[in-house]
């Protein structure tokens, strides 16, 4: 009897562990529908009303226009570069996809050229900014169509600053520093990212750098120069600032402690996303009042910006190449592109030259220093042409630990000697 | 009594006719069943730990940027570590961070084990609590930490603020040295009750006889631990330590929510570099390479630990 049961159960456990087995091989592939259909993965946008609006206004429309329903798939912040990535690496994925920063030149081999749709768009819309072409044309190619600019500024408190008798945001880094020390003595001190973050913390610090006439490569894209006497002067000014005017804490933050810090009323200038005002206002209205925004200050070489762009890309093992070009040219329409900006009010700054004046611009005037740092933004790794070196710098916070260092007690030489080292270490195998 | 040795006894001197193949009782035999029962699960780790690990071994030795070919290029990927400040900043940090939160939680967890041995009121209760920050997911603890050690908002500093031992609170997670500091804590809060909960186990299986015994003879409190708990514990030590050098050595989560490596790399490890490089960095070849770094120390520490044992059991 026991044996019948042992023998019985044997096979039984047998059968089930075949049938588990085929369907794993065979079953669960998640395909994409060829036709009538395509997929367009994003990030979750900061602005809730942003994605509503593309979910239930314009994919909607679309559908009634074209009969094409489009996917929205939405990723939670910090995620895409993963998602994308695996997309990439799989050729598996969405049809469609935002792309950030300098990811077109490092998923360049899966994307589809779309320099024919890029450059009719620019041509009907008063053409593209210069700086967005750093970051959307490969090797002669538009692997991406641009979206918009979310920019890093600097966020102040108009009343805090009043207070020490400042009436408009100082226009050089200099005067900065003497606004924040006036500040910090009456109890406001400043508080700018110096950690490991995603973006408020490059968001100041290659402008610093650049504003002072340094790089890290010359434009040949193999000279490193960071060991100059222009990075020592913008990191002897970075560690004054740090330590006269700044909380300790900010060595460690990430992009969510300026904000925290920002809504609980500790600091009273950071640099960060139109995010800040657009949340204090929905959130803290009283902060939301006396937030005012400007452009960065200027150095002796100049005045420069983070370009943080968002763009669309296709993938180019999707079978619906076509159609999702036909829906990205359809987005970028003025009809249907413009709406979907006002949806974020100014978040998103335009790229494309004919939006200049658009009436969105006018609904928070605070944002239009957005607008304006346009023609003056860079990517990280700037001048030197974008690619993977730059990447695997940004990734390894070469420039913003060279700063965090010198803050937290290093000499300036010794730091630019670590970040000299590093970057040849980099751009050796480019 | 077997069918050979029955047909022995029999009368018939004809060989009994061989039935005929029958898959059900072939997959019946010892043998044949024992091997179906063991392949699946062995698959599963070919497929799901082998092949990963060989993959990340192939992916080390070449320039593999992310979405393109690799390209051969042998050890290369090692000698560039070799030559990264950053790298043996991680290998240390790593190293004091295993240290001292293993040491931290072998202690504490041992004393927590001898307390929770005793016999008190609401013992089960206050055993299940205790497994809590074990239990809760580690992203979600670790957000909880982020607010402690927040300076605007940290319960901590208001404490030390409100009792004036210090104004304004320290930066826990500012100051490269203390930021570590903090994650050590952290990383110790999370792991005790691991150590706690299979120590207080061991300590169960202690013979009451052997403390009655030492006891009588005069033993003292300190004595019969020296002398009993001590050596008869030792073995469940050994594993558990192994157990939490692995998983603190490899440690990801909690560095990646608290700090993400910062300020200034001082608290990056093996894992959350690697990540950086691979992911972030699009450099899949150099990622591999700094994850495969661990494996060296690991494998050494695990070896002597073996051999630790068996030598100790002989």
């Amino acid at each position: 009897m026991a044996n019948i049961i042992r023998s019985a159960s044997r096979r039984d456990v047998l059968k089930i562990a075949s049938l588990a087995g085929a369907g794993a091989a065979f079953g669960g592939h998640a395909g994409y529908a060829a036709d009538k259909k395509i997929s367009f993965m994003h990030e979750s946008s900061f602005i809730p009303a942003y994605d509503d609006f593309m979910k239930k206004t314009l994919v909607p429309e679309y559908a009634k226009a074209v009969g094409v329903d489009v996917d929205y798939q939405l990723i939670s912040v910090g995620s895409l570069q993963t998602r994308v990535a695996t997309a990439a690496e799989t050729g598996n994925g969405p049809d469609i996809t935002a792309v950030y920063f300098s990811w077109p030149f490092l998923f360049d081999d899966k994307l589809l050229d779309v320099s024919d749709i890029a450059e009719a768009i620019g041509k009907k819309n008063g053409g593209w900014y210069d700086s967005i072409k750093e970051s959307a044309i490969v090797n002669g190619k538009w692997k991406a169509v641009p979206f918009g600019n979310v920019g890093q500024l600097m966020n102040w408190r108009s009343d805090w600053f009043g207070e020490v008798g400042i009436k408009d945001f100082p226009d050089t880094w200099d005067g900065l520093l003497e606004a924040g020390i006036k500040l910090k003595k009456a109890g406001h001190p400043f508080g700018f990212e110096l950690g490991h973050g995603f973006g408020d913390n490059h968001g100041w610090l290659y402008p610093l750098l650049w504003s002072y006439g340094a790089h890290e490569v010359e434009p040949d894209g193999k000279t490193v120069v960071i060991d100059s006497d222009e990075t020592a002067r913008a990191i002897d000014y970075a560690r004054k600032l740090f330590q006269q005017t700044m909380l300790e804490d900010c060595l460690g933050w990430t992009d969510v402690n300026n904000n925290k810090a920002w809504m609980s009323e500790q600091i009273s200038c950071t640099n960060n996303a139109e995010s800040i005002l657009w949340f204090a206002k929905k959130q803290f209205p009283d902060i939301g009042k006396v937030t005012q925004q400007s452009l960065n200050p200027q150095g002796p070489k100049g005045r420069f910006h983070i370009l943080a762009p968002w763009n669309h890309a296709i993938y180019n093992f999707s079978a619906n190449q076509q159609a999702a070009k036909d829906f990205l040219v359809w987005l970028m329409d003025p009809k249907q592109v413009e709406r979907w900006y006002s949806s974020a009010d100014s978040y998103y700054a335009p790229f494309l030259k004919a939006y200049d004046n658009a009436p969105f611009w006018s609904v928070e005037p605070r944002n239009l220093p957005y607008r304006d740092s346009l023609s003056t933004s860079h990517l990280p790794g700037w001048p030197a042409p974008i690619g993977r070196p730059q990447t695997e710098s940004v990734a390894k916070y070469v420039v913003v630990d060279m700063f965090a260092k010198a803050c937290s007690g290093k000499s300036t030489k010794e730091v630019i000697a670590d970040a000299a080292a590093q970057l040849k270490q980099i751009y050796k195998t480019a | 009594m077997s069918a050979h040795s029955q047909a022995l006894g029999s009368t018939s001197l004809r060989p009994r006719p061989r039935p005929a193949f029958s898959f059900r009782r072939w997959t019946e035999r010892e043998g044949v069943f024992s091997w179906l029962m063991v392949i699946p699960p062995a698959l599963f780790l070919v497929a799901l730990v082998g092949y990963p690990f060989v993959y990340g071994i192939w992916l080390s030795l070449e320039e593999r940027p992310v979405a393109k070919p690799g390209v051969f290029i042998g050890l290369s990927n090692f000698i560039s570590l070799v030559h990264d400040p950053v790298f043996w900043q991680v290998a240390q940090n790593t190293f004091v961070y295993t240290i001292s939160a293993t040491v931290l939680k072998m202690i504490g967890g041992l004393g927590l084990a001898l307390v929770l041995n005793q016999d008190f009121k609401f013992k089960n209760i206050i055993r299940a609590v205790m497994l809590l920050p074990f239990i809760v997911p580690t992203v979600l603890s670790t957000i909880a930490w982020m607010w402690i050690l927040d300076p605007s908002f940290s319960v901590v500093n208001w404490f030390l603020v409100r009792w004036g031992i210090a104004n304004p609170g320290p930066s826990w997670l500012g100051n490269p040295k203390l930021a570590m500091f903090s994650l050590i804590m952290v990383n110790t809060w999370r792991g005790l009750p691991f150590y706690a909960i299979t120590l207080l186990a061991g300590l169960q299986t202690i013979s009451p006889e052997l403390y009655e015994a030492a006891t009588i003879d005069g033993a003292s409190t300190f004595a019969r631990f020296r002398y009993i708990t001590a050596p008869l514990l030792k073995p469940v030590v050994f594993i558990v330590t192994m157990f939490s050098v692995i998983f603190t050595f490899s440690d990801f989560q909690l560095v990646y929510v608290l700090t993400r490596g910062g300020p200034a790399n001082a608290t990056h490890l093996f894992a959350t570099y690697a990540f950086d490089v691979a992911m972030s960095g699009g450099q899949f070849g150099l990622g591999a390479a700094i994850a495969l770094s661990m494996l060296p120390p690991l494998a050494l520490l695990i070896a002597g630990m073996a051999w630790y044992m068996r030598s100790e059991k002989t």
